[in-house]
């Protein structure tokens, strides 16, 4: 048993607990400080986890637990994010009546919830995993308990989670009860037995649904907009990036190295799934005018693009997944911080709001700007280059299976969409007919720091995409022999 | 260590411009001019500590490597495509940033003082910046796709400086027109890229030389790639048929005009060409002929509709196209030295002589006539020496730099042999004489011809330290070297040489003309003689201008420019333009726009919002929807 390769996540969950404990001590306003403290705590452990190497790959817990690349990648990934939310809480502090302290908390625990999923190899820990995210989100959508809106939208996350939890607890049942197996390695050395059993592909089948509503993808997509409207800003940032970079990593184990003969088989499956989730969140986008709601479906239509990495069934695609949820971050992190900035409770979130943003503010107008059109795909930012790298791959497969053709046609049709509802917005921040407010707006210097953090990193990954391609194949390296 | 210091500088020298631009834009409005010097006068050092390291380590290029950006596939297979940004360090990029951030330095001081006061100021300045650091990409880019993007930006950076005042309607047809012309350009230059890009497979210049070297399948398309990329130029440096943008792009303030149409970026065609030689002059390529005929031909219409101009900045501007066309001249007839050399003392007289004429228009309340001008001599002393200084070096009087410069462009075509292009260059040199003498006599003797003209005020200092400054190369920009350099350059480089051999001092500088080719450098002085003594005996104390009754239908002509903005505008765009115009429109009304957009944006839109009534916000509907997903799904899956 080696406990050094599980230091990282004791070190998170340890930061979270002296939070805690710091909270019965400090004063109020000392209270709010402790963001600060955790987003240098956590920016130490992502500094320390390069000391890991991840090669050779090592288990821990019976099995359970693997520390590889591809965990590597996910733990430092889920840090960044963490970092850059807690620092937007800091900022989000003043609208949460009570208990900021354990909004840090909460915060650090579900990012340790992250930490163990992209390190799962067993079922068993995937639930765990899992569950340790869900849960500790059912309480940060709903942290604003003054608010209807944010309790409206932290029931529906709790029932659409309790109902796609039953799923894959079933499933996990369903495999456990027919191969015996929870451990991924073990289940891929039988699985090929199974290939005709139809409660194993069922139980396989019900696992899929539940990461579904991790990663917002059809058919347990539904919730999104809903919750990411009525969420806490930070919460919902966290949700939009850490839990569905956590989700697309259980994705990748299940699929990739538990069961791969039925993940081949079912390529027409995972084309239709990318297909019907591209459609979904970029159609309904068309006629929203709130811009938490438009993130939201925009969320859904990015988890229909991740999809593509996964439908290629190529170690391309699934280093473009890598790739693509690297652009992501930094979009959707930067489109949260200015919603957060701008946005308060009292005017709402109708990109009327945003009109005259540019005059306004010229930093979070240009942002904004960078971070729509990053998630639109155009270059010369991250987002170009993602989505070219997932569509590359899903050519690459094109040759075995035609189908891939129709995906590859509606994924752009949906660009098309998107970059329509995403120009209404930034329409809105510059050529706006006679914005109401044309006071100028204050940025906090260390949130100011946060979104020229993101917008740099959307430039960098956009302009010089190599170094993380690279770091991105060798994550997905270990699959290439399989 | 070493090697990465010296890029490291190159690629400081190129991004602190940018950083100017991008943190005036962002919020820092106070500090934009502080910021925007600042930035120019860091990339000015870094540029001359570059310089200086190049000159002692005797070579004419520095070790460079560059970032790979962009690759797609793998090595070796046909669809393998490498895309770096790298930073070509060797005389010729070097003495052309020396230039850029030099001559870009005073404009940058002097604009303070222009624009003082302007509601625009913050945003000149970040266009400036933007100027600058996409003209040093021009200069640096070691392959064409970095070129072409610089080549862009340029293009852009222009466009905003142009239509710099957009609410004047004469600025803003402008700028547009600038624009549109040099995308026309743009084109050709872009199918020239990839024409080489495909018959070569590379498009990074060292590869392509080493391409070309080893000689074989370029040679069938090595005259069609010379002349796209040759479009490029002629769209960028205003030469004949796109040379119609430039005049008009006077209307932008007039730092503007002299940094960028004039000194620098009209330039970048002429240092392209320069930059690609070895492209145009590969075996088999008869591309140069056709650019040195087209270069002579701008040079003397250009020359001639400088005659009968009466703006003051649209004479200046006629006068840029006609050594622009010189330079291109030059080119084509085998002397990228000869071209490179002029353009370095041009950019050092014009750029003189705009701000000089800025200096004229701000005395006397923005008035550009000249002929409301008159008798400035005495009360703008500085304004009137330094720009006799640049009218002297421009006509090419001994020993200012023009001479060397443009005797170096007139020895060049007669060793090349073509005697048609030498005539062409010695009719243009006593024609530039003559309307540079004539506006000289006009706006600073005889008498004062307005009320404005009687008391004008001199520019404020900040104004007039950059023309003291620019006065000094442009006197002595000919017994300093710079030609020998670029002899030095293009000798190792591409065996091509200039006729400057090893100078030894200043002194035999001086006289080095006469010595290598006597029968350019009379002919020279003989053209300048000629005109001066025309313009002297028509212009001397003249009220009006004599010359429209002399010369009758060539006057009218000249002054309306040989009338080819009308040629263009009623023949040639109804003919083309209007005609696509019609069919685009049917083709965009009906097809795209009822068929297409309408119809596929109404069904988006409708699906849009019927799928909206699904996302209805009730708890339930969604369980179910979730549940009934799953179930549809598990149909297909297991139950078939």
């Amino acid at each position: 048993m080696n406990y050094s390769l599980i230091s990282m996540e004791i070190a998170v969950v340890l930061l979270g607990l002296g939070l805690l404990l710091a909270d019965l001590w400090l004063a109020p306003p000392a209270k709010v400080r402790l963001g600060y403290v955790a987003a240098v705590g956590l920016a130490l452990i992502f500094g320390w986890s390069f000391t890991f190497s991840g090669t050779p790959s090592a288990l821990a817990f019976s099995d359970m637990y693997v520390l590889d690349p591809l965990a590597l990648y996910f733990k430092r990934f889920s840090l960044l994010a963490a970092i850059v939310v807690l620092i937007m809480s800091v900022g989000f502090a003043e609208r949460i009546a009570a208990g900021i302290s354990e909004f840090y908390a909460l915060i650090l625990f579900a990012l340790a919830g992250m930490m163990f999923a992209a390190s799962a190899n067993d079922l068993a820990m995937l639930f765990v995993a899992m569950e340790l995210i869900t849960v500790t989100f059912y309480v940060l959508t709903s942290f604003q308990r003054a608010r209807l809106a944010s309790l409206e939208g932290g029931v529906k996350y709790l029932i659409i989670g309790a109902l796609s939890s039953a799923f894959l607890v079933y499933g996990i049942a369903l495999i456990f009860g027919t191969t015996g197996q929870l451990n991924f390695d073990q289940i891929a050395a039988v699985a090929s037995k199974y290939e005709d059993n139809k409660i194993f592909l069922l139980g396989v089948f019900f696992v899929l649904v539940g990461l579904c509503f991790k990663i917002a993808a059809f058919p347990a997509h539904i919730w999104t907009p809903d919750v990411y409207q009525g969420s806490p800003v930070p919460a919902a940032a966290f949700l939009a990036v850490g839990s569905k970079a956590a989700g697309f990593a259980l994705l990748l184990r299940v699929l990739f190295t538990a069961v791969p003969g039925i993940t081949n088989g079912w390529n027409h499956l995972l084309i239709a799934l990318a297909i019907v989730t591209i459609l979904y969140g970029n159609l309904c986008a068309i006629p929203q005018r709130n811009l938490k709601r438009i993130l939201g479906y925009s969320s859904i239509a990015n988890a229909g693009y991740l999809l593509l990495g996964v439908a290629a069934l190529n170690n391309a695609g699934r280093a473009a997944i890598l790739y693509y949820l690297g652009g992501y971050l930094f979009a959707v992190l930067a489109a949260f911080l200015v919603i957060l900035i701008v946005m308060n409770d009292a005017e709402g979130e109708d990109i009327s709001v945003l009109a005259g943003l540019n005059q306004r503010s010229p930093l979070l107008a240009a942002v904004l700007t960078c971070a729509l059109v990053s998630l639109a795909g155009i270059p010369p930012l991250a987002g170009f280059f993602g989505k070219f790298l997932l569509i590359r791959a899903v050519l690459d497969e094109a040759a075995n299976n035609p189908a891939c053709y129709w995906l590859v046609a509606v994924a752009c049709f949906g660009v098309v969409v998107s970059i329509y509802y995403y120009f209404g917005v930034i329409r809105a921040i510059y050529w706006s007919k006679d914005p109401p407010v044309l006071s100028p707006i204050p940025v906090p210097r260390v949130l100011g720091a946060a979104l020229v953090f993101c917008l740099l990193g959307m430039l960098y990954l956009g302009l010089f995409p190599n170094h993380l391609v690279e770091t991105t194949q060798d994550a997905v390296k270990f699959w290439a022999g399989r | 260590m070493e090697d990465h210091f010296i890029e490291n500088l190159a690629w400081a020298a190129l991004l602190l411009p940018l950083l100017a631009a991008v943190a005036i834009t962002l919020g820092a409005r106070r500090a934009a001019a502080r910021l925007s010097i600042g930035a120019v006068t860091l990339s000015f050092l870094a540029t001359l500590g570059l310089f200086l390291y190049l000159k002692l380590s005797g070579q004419t290029s520095l070790a460079q490597n560059s970032l790979p950006w962009l690759t797609i596939g793998h090595f070796g297979t046909p669809h393998y495509l490498q895309l770096s940004l790298g930073v070509q360090l060797d005389t010729l990029s070097l003495m052309m940033m020396l230039v850029v951030t030099g001559v870009g330095l005073l404009i940058h001081i002097y604009s303070q003082g222009y624009l003082a006061g302007d509601e625009g100021y913050s945003r000149f300045f970040a266009c400036l910046s933007l100027f600058t650091f996409s003209m040093l990409g021009i200069v640096l880019a070691d392959n064409f796709v970095m070129l072409f993007i610089f080549w862009e930006l340029v293009g852009v950076s222009s466009y905003l400086l142009i239509g710099f005042w957009y609410n004047k309607a004469s600025a803003a047809d402008a700028c547009k027109k600038a624009f549109l012309t040099n995308r026309i350009g743009d084109f050709g230059f872009l199918l020239g890229i990839l024409l080489v890009w495909s018959t070569l497979g590379a498009i990074d210049f060292a590869s392509l030389k080493l391409e070309i070297n080893h000689g074989g399948h370029f040679a069938p398309v090595a005259t069609m790639a010379g002349l796209l990329i040759f479009c490029g130029a002629v769209g960028k440096s205003a030469q004949f048929p796109l040379h119609v943008w430039l005049p008009d792009a006077m209307e932008g303030p007039t730092p503007v005009s002299a940094l960028i149409h004039a000194a620098t970026m009209v330039a970048a065609g002429v240092y392209m060409l320069c930059r690609v030689y070895f492209l145009l002059a590969a075996e088999g390529s008869h591309a140069l002929e056709v650019i040195a005929w087209i270069g002579g031909g701008t040079s003397l219409l250009a020359a001639l509709i400088a005659v009968q101009q009466n703006d003051i900045k649209r004479i200046l501007a006629y006068s840029t196209l006609s050594q622009l066309g010189y330079m291109v001249m030059a080119v084509g007839t085998h002397g990228p030295t000869a071209a490179m050399y002029h353009l370095t003392t041009h950019a050092f007289f014009k750029a003189l002589l705009f701000l000089g004429a800025g200096a004229v228009i701000y005395a006397l309340h923005h008035e550009q006539d000249i002929w409301k001008m008159g008798g400035l001599r005495k009360q703008l002393p500085v304004t009137y020496w330094t720009f006799l200084v640049g009218t002297l070096a421009l006509c090419g009087v001994v020993p200012f730099s023009g001479f060397y410069s443009k005797d170096s462009i007139l020895a060049q075509t007669l060793k090349d042999g073509s005697y048609g292009l030498f005539t062409i260059g010695v009719v243009v040199a006593a024609l530039t004489t003559f309307y540079m003498a004539r506006l000289a006599l006009v706006v600073f003797g005889g008498a004062a011809r307005s009320a404005a003209a009687q008391h004008p005020h001199e520019a404020p200092p900040v104004m007039l330290w950059p023309l003291r400054i620019l006065a000094v190369p442009s006197v002595i920009g000919g017994w300093i070297f710079i030609e020998a350099t670029f002899a030095h350059f293009f000798a190792g480089a591409h065996g091509a040489v200039g006729h400057a051999a090893e100078a030894g001092g200043w002194g035999e500088q001086l006289l080095e003309p006469f010595n290598a080719s006597p029968a350019a450098a009379f002919a020279g002085l003989f053209a300048i003689i000629v005109g001066g003594a025309l313009a002297g005996g028509l212009y001397w104390n003249a009220a009006t201008d004599p010359l429209p009754r002399r010369l009758g239908f060539l006057s009218r002509a000249m002054a309306n420019r040989f009338y080819f903005d009308e040629l263009y505008e009623r023949v040639l765009i109804p003919c083309t333009h209007e005609l696509l115009a019609k069919i685009a429109a049917f083709l965009d009304r009906w097809i795209i726009g009822g068929l297409a957009v309408r119809g596929s944006a109404g069904a988006t839109e409708f699906a849009g919002r019927a799928l909206r009534l699904v996302q209805s916000g009730s708890l339930q509907t969604y369980a179910f929807l979730l549940v009934g997903g799953v179930a549809v799904v598990i149909y297909f899956l297991l139950a078939r």
